[in-house]
């Protein structure tokens, strides 16, 4: 049994750093992410133009990139340790609770490497009216907490199944669906100058009931 | 044997009361038909789901592999159901709205309830060894609980909807003609006991292969 210390704030804090340490030694997570979003932003741009005059269509065009940008790299954090043969080892090591957390913590600043790059070349590419900054990064962050906090936990299912990554996608994003719909109605409706708040509530709520979720099923999560 | 015969003597009852006793709905005419399709298969859509979600969390409590087997035959024929209501539903859209599929916001959750489910499906076949399988497809299910109430209740209020009102609408009394009511009803209760017979056909196939896997 993991000792009620190993679930400290001290063993999330080493997981997190653990993680850090191993994507910067190959960087392929975010290598790969980076390159798929700049590819694909590249590739909409070139095909349609500008489309500073089409603020619906540029939200959907914005996190539509940033979520498929972000979902292979944020299922890897648990297939890296599965296919290392190393997570026996960390379990030894932490909590299932801390594991989770820790690697949450990673993906929510992996997401927001992510966002640093893409976001504004999305916006510089496709043009679009002026931001209310405000409410654009509020729903940028919750929508990235709810992302990483449901991508997480499926990832960490997909990593126990036969030919992993090709699953992936297809088995998160149903969940995802919600996000997609909050975070893209919100972005819409900062772009006309309109309250925010439904959408907020709605990732907000969304981010909390699966991270209480996660909490409730990670002790489930490994157990031969 | 007796009682199956039962079943499909009262399922063929209930549509021949739908087309023969109830009446129309003026401005539907014929197309009120599909409401004895549609209303009962929507409904145990929900029901099944509901049932597979409730065995997913007790497998999860109890490690009793034949909630697994509940859950797994009832995501299984809660897609079938859903399946039939969507298909109907399409079809009346058809008929009233003009186009078979336009992102109704009831179109829209129960094409992701679809999603969800084929996804929990296509999960359980990726998975390797029926204690793993069962406890992974329990989580997904949990992850879905969270997932479905967003897709059903919230993500719709963000679009405006053309469905009709649910039977029980705001003033709390139905509109519809009671006859109508009682032969959807009279089809809900057959479907679901299709359903019960279905799925305990469905357990025992599971406990049967588990039996000789064993053996």
């Amino acid at each position: 049994m993991p000792s009620a210390s190993s679930s400290s704030a001290a063993a999330v804090w080493a997981i997190l750093r653990k993680e850090c340490r191993s994507e910067w030694r190959t960087r392929y997570g975010l290598n790969a992410a980076l390159l798929f979003a700049i590819a694909t932003l590249t590739a909409v741009s070139f095909a349609v133009g500008r489309l500073g005059d089409r603020p619906d269509l540029l939200a959907a065009l914005l996190w539509i990139v940033l979520l498929f940008a972000s979902l292979a790299a944020l299922a890897h954090t648990f297939v890296r340790e599965v296919e290392g043969h190393t997570l026996t080892l960390l379990r030894l090591t932490a909590s299932p609770t801390s594991i989770a957390l820790g690697k949450l913590l990673f993906n929510l600043l992996f997401l927001a490497v992510i966002e640093l790059v893409a976001v504004p070349l999305d916006l510089v590419l496709l043009g679009g009216p002026p931001l209310h900054w405000g409410r654009f990064l509020a729903v940028l962050a919750l929508g990235s907490v709810a992302l990483a906090a449901t991508a997480t936990l499926v990832g960490a299912i997909i990593a126990q199944t036969r030919g992993r990554g090709a699953l992936f996608a297809a088995v998160s994003l149903p969940v995802l669906l919600p996000v997609l719909a909050g975070a893209v109605s919100g972005t819409r409706a900062q772009w006309s100058g309109a309250p925010v708040g439904a959408e907020l509530r709605l990732l907000a709520a969304y981010g909390a009931a699966m991270l209480g979720m996660s909490l409730l099923l990670y002790d489930h999560l490994w157990e031969e | 044997m007796l009682l199956r015969m039962l079943l499909f003597a009262w399922i063929a009852a209930s549509l021949i009361a739908g087309f023969l006793w109830a009446p129309l709905v003026p401005v539907l005419g014929d197309t009120t038909r599909v409401f004895y399709f549609h209303f009962p298969a929507a409904l145990l859509t929900c029901v099944a789901f509901g049932w597979s979600m409730l065995h997913s969390v007790l497998y999860l409590a109890r490690r009793d592999l034949g909630h697994d087997a509940q859950a797994a035959g009832a995501a299984e024929l809660g897609l079938l159901f859903c399946v039939v209501a969507t298909l109907s539903g399409s079809l009346w859209a058809k008929a009233m709205w003009g186009s078979y599929w336009n992102w109704d916001p009831r179109e829209t959750s129960i094409f992701f309830l679809m999603l969800i489910y084929g996804a929990y499906l296509a999960l359980r076949s990726a998975l390797d060894g029926e204690a793993r399988r069962a406890r992974l497809a329990a989580i997904y299910s949990c992850v879905a609980f969270v997932a479905v109430p967003f897709l059903i209740f919230v993500v719709p209020r963000l679009y405006f909807s053309l469905h009709p009102e649910p039977v029980l609408n705001a003033r709390g009394k139905p509109d519809i003609d009671p006859r109508i009511l009682l032969a959807a009803a009279a089809m809900f209760v057959g479907e679901t006991g299709l359903f019960a017979w279905m799925l305990a056909l469905r357990v025992r196939v599971a406990r049967l292969a588990r039996a000789r896997e064993v053996a």
